[in-house]
């Protein structure tokens, strides 16, 4: 078969990348709506607390609810409505959070470090040591390690995030008292209350993330254990490694060049899909156990308060990542693999 | 291999025909005239009782559960016609004789375990071959047999537990009582009820998993917690599978704009992450066990969804499938016939690996209390000892390791059945 002119494939491509990055766009859009959606038929727990009061001060419930509802600019055809929802969303101005008593992009703009803090190094830690043993696993299948490592896995998949959380706390809080048990923001913060680099690379501060990065780490290592030890194995017995091997390359060289290599491609598709969102789940409840005020306390916090507009906004803050995550995966799956169809067929 | 050992299931009647038609086949070939095909014919219009059975107690489920549906809500719903006879003036349950009131959540169990009866295990128990040789494949694997057993064990007394045990009871005076076997130092308990010895408060078997800083009994709540457990597993993922299977083969069948439209809303539904799907659902409908399991039910279908479309698309180019189809089988009966018990295996590795993440799901929301306050749960016992650590570890520690053992023992069981039911498995491993 002639092979096609290296221009088609350029266009093809492209148009993938373009369609992708569409697609993205349309998924971004068709979850605000549904958002949208269920805000609407939702009731309004302040407005029924507002009118709830309002009644029992002599008020008229009605008029209550008209006046909070233009204050929040809930007035207008629903299409009105709909079409403000998603100007806010996109100029970032994403509601009051009364919980906070501040915009909602602040009140994420400042917990959004502290996860980070935590999460990163969780993130790092786990996909080398991950993929590590992984490959190991895969090199010496069945043997005495690999059924500890799998073992290991297993434990780390079914363990729950926050059980072994208080676990940990027990253990080296309590008994042992290595760890402090109550979070302490104020080691990471200047007097003023802002975040320092001082502050945050401080032992007292790196002392109370050790456990959360623990936790964090045995759920998000486990699965990506798992993964490159499948992917590796399908290339372990290769033809192209056998090959290799008769030739007299060095086992450094045949794990480096002919079995990571290609096993990477799906892996590092999987880390930014499967893995941020495990990290996401987990750092929800490890914050919570934890008491560390990043996206997931903040995000709790607005559930136990009623605190809607917070609530959606800690919930976006995942959600885009995850697309995003997903547009990156399919980019670099492009640029990665070469042997990806730019589908006519995809 | 004899044709006589080989015959179709429930065939074997009215295949044979005379003492003449014997002579004949001696050979044990027997020649399409051999076959007596008018007997057959009489045969397959006879329903096995086993058949009529399913159908029957399938009937009564679903109307049953229509009929309670439809007097929960008819007279809340303006437009709804009420019947003559069943003209009522407020909503509620209605109250069946002999079993009195019957929950959503009791229906959607009754109907899960139904299927769960008539579809997995009498087929199991029918076909002997097959079932011995996935017990030999499954046995392979040791902890996954331990598995088995402990799950059977935590289904078994959290199916009869709750029947006679009344629901924990809030009793400050007996409060943050140790486990029998262990003691606390006797300033920690309001009062003891076992012995107190050098000023340690032991444990008693009146209490045996002790109790929480409300007084209520953690072994009740533990045994509470396993039905929850089984039941979010089980419903949730029988929800998964009908959805599932539903959408997968509807968009393997169709092919075309309903395969495109179908699979593009899997595509976002598996971008949005489960988790705060579940967390932004149950915050704006409520936590009720019923909603939740309706909402992983409703949400959770996309991958499995993906697995039932792309093994359908490939059966349906098989040759099996092709040959049915050119003797005029219709498209439901190809389906039924070819397509689902082909595709069944691949759903049920699937979904035993779902069935921890829901459990697991169900335990996180208990934790952060957006779970059933009425009902309770894991989850919601392990949080309500999160205060009192440093002073009653086993609040929280207990109901954990039933939790984590139960989340490890459905991997177990899940990864052995992958390698047991997958013959493309072939001693590979994930």
């Amino acid at each position: 078969m002639q092979q096609p002119q290296w221009w088609w494939c350029a266009v093809k491509k492209w148009g993938y990348l373009v369609s992708r990055l569409l697609w993205a766009g349309v998924a971004t859009w068709v979850i605000l709506t549904i958002t949208f959606v269920l805000m609407e038929f939702t009731p309004n727990a302040q407005y029924a607390q507002l009118q709830f009061s309002a009644a029992q001060s002599g008020g008229d419930p009605e008029q209550a609810l008209e006046t909070a509802k233009r204050l929040r600019g809930d007035t207008g055809t629903l299409w009105a409505q709909y079409t403000e929802f998603l100007s806010n969303i996109v100029s970032g101005n994403w509601g009051w959070s009364t919980y906070r008593s501040q915009p909602v992009t602040e009140a994420l703009a400042t917990a959004i470090p502290w996860s980070m803090m935590y999460g990163v190094p969780s993130l790092i830690i786990s996909t080398v040591l991950g993929m590590t043993i992984g490959l190991y696993s895969a090199l010496n299948q069945y043997s005495r390690e690999d059924y500890a490592a799998t073992l290991f896995a297993f434990m780390g998949i079914s363990i729950p995030n926050f059980w072994f959380a208080i676990i940990l706390l027990v253990f080296f809080g309590t008994v042992l008292n290595w760890v402090p048990i109550l979070f302490d923001t104020g080691v990471a913060q200047n007097a003023a209350g802002n975040l320092t680099l001082g502050g945050v690379f401080s032992l007292a501060n790196l002392r109370q993330l050790i456990l959360p990065v623990v936790v964090l780490t045995t759920g998000s290592i486990a699965s990506l254990m798992r993964y490159s030890r499948a992917e590796a194995l399908e290339y372990v017995e290769a033809d192209f490694v056998k090959t290799a091997r008769a030739k007299g390359v060095s086992d450094r060289m045949i794990v480096l060049k002919h079995i990571l290599r290609p096993a990477s491609i799906p892996l590092a598709t999987l880390l930014v899909g499967d893995l941020l969102g495990i990290i996401f789940v987990g750092s929800y409840l490890v914050e919570v156990v934890f008491g560390i005020p990043g996206l997931g306390t903040l995000s709790y916090n607005a559930i136990i308060n009623q605190d809607t507009a917070l609530v959606f906004g800690t919930i976006f803050v995942p959600t885009f990542i995850a697309i995003v995550g997903n547009l990156a995966q399919d980019l670099s799956y492009a640029y990665l693999d070469p042997r990806i169809s730019f589908g006519d067929d995809e | 291999m004899s044709a006589d050992g080989d015959d179709a299931p429930g065939g074997d009647s009215g295949v044979r025909t005379d003492g003449a038609g014997e002579d004949v086949v001696s050979s044990n070939r027997r020649t399409f005239e051999d076959i007596d095909w008018t007997a057959i014919e009489a045969d397959s219009r006879r329903v096995p009782p086993l058949t009529a059975l399913w159908w029957g107690l399938l009937t009564v489920l679903v109307s049953g559960l229509l009929f309670d549906a439809y007097w929960r809500f008819a007279p809340e719903i303006p437009d709804v016609p009420v019947l003559g006879l069943l003209a009522r003036e407020t909503g509620g349950a209605f109250s069946f004789p002999v079993v009195g009131v019957i929950t959503p959540l009791t229906w959607l169990y009754a109907l899960t375990l139904l299927f769960v009866v008539f579809k997995a295990i009498v087929p199991l128990v029918r076909d002997r071959r097959m079932t011995m040789y996935y017990w030999r494949e499954f046995r392979k694997n040791r902890l996954a047999v331990l598995s088995l057993v402990w799950l059977a064990v935590i289904f078994a007394i959290g199916t009869v537990g709750p029947l006679f045990l009344n629901t924990p009871k809030v009793a400050p005076l007996e409060a943050y009582q140790p486990p029998v076997f262990m003691s606390v130092d006797s300033g920690v308990p309001v009062s003891c009820v076992g012995e107190t010895i050098n000023g340690r408060c032991h444990g008693t078997w009146e209490h045996p998993f002790g109790t929480t800083a409300q007084g209520k009994d953690i072994l009740v709540s533990v045994i509470y917690g396993m039905k929850i457990s089984m039941q979010v597993g089980l419903i949730g993922s029988f929800l998964v599978i009908l959805v599932a299977s539903a959408v997968g083969l509807l968009a393997a069948y169709s092919r075309g704009w309903m395969d495109e439209i179908l699979m593009r809303y899997v595509d976002i539904q598996i971008t949005f992450p489960t988790f705060f799907l579940y967390l932004l659902v149950t915050f704006m409908f409520g936590g009720s066990l019923f909603n939740m399991i309706v909402i992983f039910g409703l949400f959770g279908w996309g991958g499995i969804a993906r697995i039932v479309r792309s093994e359908a698309l490939q059966r349906r180019e098989e040759e099996y499938v092709l040959a049915s189809e050119n003797t005029g089988a219709g498209t439901w009966s190809v389906i039924r016939r070819h397509l689902l018990p082909n595709v069944s295996n691949s759903v049920i590795t699937a979904v035993s690996l779902l069935i921890p993440s829901l459990i697991l799901f169900e335990a996180a929301l208990a934790f952060l209390g957006l779970g059933d306050p009425t009902i309770p749960s894991w989850g919601e016992v392990i949080a309500s000892g999160r205060r009192d650590l440093d002073r009653a570890v086993w609040i929280s520690t207990l109901p954990g390791i039933f939790l984590f053992f139960t989340i490890l023992a459905f991997n177990f069981v899940g990864d052995a059945l992958r390698d047991a039911l997958d013959p493309r498995n072939v001693g590979g491993e994930s």
